[in-house]
């Protein structure tokens, strides 16, 4: 069996004329967590954005292959059902539509785009009794509208859950420690690792080393103007603690 | 202006009605809130149907409320002309105006809004917004906010805006595997939705809601 989830070669990618991206190369096995850590303006979210398929971003060079498949010719929604998931660092608030209507429509989705049948409505409010349990998010957030009003740690709570809904092969985490207390971090790094498996991997993508305290990577990349610099075992993320970026 | 077609709602009442655009039912010319009452009004056009209206609200008596709420959803060739007059006559009275419409197709929306506060009337307190969301190139949006305040000791405020689908929003929900026929349905029901949350009824508001959300589908295929 091929082990490599994400294979990306060359990428190039920016937004409105301006290349941020400037060839980025990365390979992801499964069963791994790779760390993408570097300064602000780096590129860090743009590597995110333009891997989830954001389309306000232009790819001008390489290649992606997501489990074998062209990434880059797929529809954000395609993504998602082939098994990417991305946490954003600023999760979107959608007033009037409740977390249930809102994950009804995005697991309904996800077995259309399957070819499944839509899940029944017992089935599918067990399943979010159980993943919401599992990030500690209380019941009543089910009738919440989406992020509105939520706390900087509920909306990243609520972000995890989402991941834990789709069980995805590879999960791009953003920014996720930002804004978020000791408390939030914990229980969302807890959410992470109990979600990883040997089969799925996952991208955390970070300015800082406090997430990686509690989610531990395998290899971790500095990505610095649009170029991965260096690449390393989690033994770098305490070499950048110590002398910051700018001796990379 | 037909002098029949006013409804007066007595001291210390209320009236509470939902108008659908193209029912027999038509909106009352005139709506006189005396003191202490209330009026609560919400008009629905959906699409496909060619909706002109006139209301003047009048807030006749002290501690008087009226809050005017209104959808409109347009993906052919609709024309919505919706003119409102809200004249605050005595001090202590509240009024708020909620607007709210998905301009589609080669439809036309004309929105007037007046809120005139008379020079005795302090403590008005008086919003009013009207909000649209182009989904097309040749579907127009005029809207014309107007207050004529006299009085100094007030709050009033008005918003008028004219959009597009939020790309943000889209990308977050095609993200977690929604397609984007599906996205914009929730984002015009989300946009929607504070109309819908005038309607106090909870079974009204499941229904309508439902029905909204139909015609929001019916038109979002069409883009």
């Amino acid at each position: 069996m091929n082990d490599i989830l994400l294979k990306v070669e060359g990428l190039r990618a920016g937004i409105e004329g301006k290349e941020i991206l400037k060839g980025v190369d990365l390979t992801i096995r499964r069963g791994e967590i790779h760390a993408v850590m570097g300064p602000n303006g780096a590129g860090k979210s743009t590597l995110s954005a333009v891997l989830a398929g954001k389309p306000q971003f232009n790819v001008t060079d390489g290649t992606v292959e997501f489990m074998g498949r062209d990434l880059l010719s797929m529809s954000p929604e395609e993504r998602s059902w082939a098994g990417l998931f991305l946490s954003f660092q600023y999760p979107v608030e959608i007033p009037g539509v409740t977390i249930t209507n809102f994950m009804k429509t995005a697991v309904n989705s996800h077995r259309k785009g399957k070819g499944l049948e839509p899940l029944k409505a017992g089935d599918f409010l067990k399943m979010m009794r159980e993943k919401m349990e599992f990030v500690q998010m209380r019941p009543e957030f089910a009738k919440r509208e989406v992020n509105v009003g939520f706390s900087g740690g509920e909306k990243k709570r609520n972000e995890i859950f989402q991941m834990a809904m789709f069980d995805p092969m590879l999960a791009i985490l953003d920014e996720t420690d930002s804004g978020l207390d000791v408390d939030a971090l914990r229980i969302v790094a807890n959410g992470v690792n109990a979600l990883h498996t040997p089969e799925n991997a996952a991208i955390v993508i970070t300015h800082y080393q406090r997430l990686l305290d509690y989610i531990v990577p395998d290899v971790v990349h500095v990505l610095k103007d649009g170029r991965i610099v260096k690449t390393a075992g989690r033994e770098l993320v305490a070499a950048i603690e110590e002398n910051g970026y700018d001796s990379l | 202006m037909d002098v029949h077609n006013t409804v007066t709602v007595p001291a210390g009442q209320s009236f509470n009605k939902i108008y659908i655009a193209g029912n027999e039912e038509a909106l009352p010319g005139k709506i006189v809130v005396e003191k202490d009452a209330k009026a609560e009004i919400v008009i629905l056009s959906m699409p496909g149907t060619e909706y002109e209206c006139s209301l003047e609200v009048v807030l006749a008596g002290r501690g008087a409320s009226a809050d005017i709420a209104g959808a409109y959803v347009c993906g052919h060739d609709e024309k919505i002309r919706i003119s409102v007059d809200m004249r605050h006559e005595v001090p202590d009275c509240t009024s708020r105006q909620l607007f709210k419409g998905i301009a589609g197709g080669h439809s036309s929306v004309d929105f007037y809004g007046k809120i005139t506060v008379v020079k005795d009337a302090q403590h008005t307190e008086a919003y009013q917004e009207n909000h649209n969301i182009l989904i097309s190139d040749y579907a127009k949006v005029n809207t014309k906010p107007q207050l004529e305040i006299y009085a100094d000791d007030v709050k009033c405020s008005h918003g008028a805006t004219i959009g597009r689908l939020n790309e943000e929003e889209q990308f977050y929900m095609r993200s977690r595997g929604i397609s984007l026929e599906d996205a914009r349905v929730l984002q015009m029901i989300s946009f929607l939705s504070p109309v819908l949350g005038t309607i106090s009824d909870p079974e009204l508001h499941g229904q309508k809601t439902a029905e909204l959300e139909e015609a929001v589908r019916s038109i979002v295929k069409a883009i």
